[in-house]
């Protein structure tokens, strides 16, 4: 297991924003501050799902071993590998950045890049909010959306791999 | 990396899981300046654009429209059921299927708001090759989506 230094990242990014928040407290501290309290709304929100993706990182890292990995989901996993980041994409919670750091550790131990990209776009299914996709634009829409991000995801990640080549 | 020696073949030795949760938590702690902006970010967002406001971008062309509604659903982020509420409000307001079926893919599987982190976590080429694939299946699907579903009584 590689030990990286620890060192923050984003740290340019977060003080853009925290300008941004300065200078739009200056012009209307209003709106300042309720986009202030929205974003820790949405900080308390995804809190859980933060405490699941570090569990599951370390379950990965502690369970499955890296040939494991590779075999299902490197270079030779075939359908299997394909099945796997479908059914990955579409079971995943919460918003897609808080998933990058177990991404990124699994990119380190092999898997495709056609199998992340697959995972990303699949993501788009919420298994959950179906039915509520159901009542707002009704069976056939939601059942052919569906099934188009399901092709749409293998078709980019093939893309990628062909392109990357 | 620690390992083991069995029957003569060295075998990798799994970390302990206390070892492998600290990574793990190290790891992400490490991209909190970064989660804390955008997060940030998608509070501004929410704050300042109405639902109004995103109608008024649309033009009233179809397939202009979808690529619109795959640029503002892009910069949007949030709980997916937002778009879902905000698509069926576009279409109440006379927005194409075509246009609010590209927004609420885009919000869902776009993100310029959280590129950085993407790029930082994954490498410039990755994210690149990733949103450009996503940004035009986003319109593809949409527009496939409406026309399959008109051909349905």
């Amino acid at each position: 297991m590689s030990t990286a230094p620890f060192r923050w990242r984003g740290l340019k990014f977060f003080a853009i924003i925290t300008a941004t928040y300065a200078l739009a407290y200056v012009y209307d501290q209003h709106t300042a501050l309720a986009a202030l309290q929205t974003s820790g709304t949405i900080l308390h929100k995804v809190l859980p799902i933060i405490a699941i993706v570090i569990g599951a990182t370390a379950i990965i890292n502690r369970m499955v071993q890296p040939r494991k990995i590779i075999r299902h989901l490197g270079k030779e996993s075939g359908a299997k590998g394909w099945v796997i980041a479908l059914s990955a994409g579409v079971i995943s919670h919460g918003p897609m950045y808080l998933w990058y750091p177990m991404i990124e550790d699994l990119r380190q131990h092999g898997v495709r890049d056609a199998l992340l990209v697959a995972f990303f776009y699949s993501r788009a299914i919420k298994l959950p909010l179906l039915p509520l996709m159901i009542d707002y634009f009704g069976w056939a829409f939601t059942a052919i959306l569906t099934i188009y991000i399901l092709i749409a995801a293998v078709i980019q990640g093939w893309i990628l791999e062909k392109v990357w080549r | 990396m620690a390992a083991s020696v069995q029957n003569n073949k060295p075998v990798s030795q799994a970390p302990s899981f206390l070892s492998a949760l600290k990574r793990s938590a190290l790891s992400f702690a490490a991209i909190l300046p970064m989660l804390f902006g955008v997060i940030g970010l998608v509070g501004l967002f929410q704050t300042m654009v109405s639902p109004r406001m995103l109608a008024s971008v649309f033009q009233g062309n179809p397939f202009i429209d979808t690529f619109i509604g795959t640029l503002s659903g892009s910069a949007a982020l949030g709980n997916p059921v937002v778009s879902y509420l905000l698509g069926g409000e576009l279409l109440a307001q006379g927005i194409s299927m075509y246009a609010v079926s590209a927004f609420m893919l885009a919000w869902v599987t776009l993100g310029f708001t959280q590129l950085p982190i993407e790029m930082e976590a994954l490498g410039h080429r990755f994210t690149l090759y990733r949103n450009i694939l996503a940004f035009f299946s986003t319109m593809v699907v949409a527009v496939l989506t409406t026309l399959t579903v008109g051909l349905f009584p």
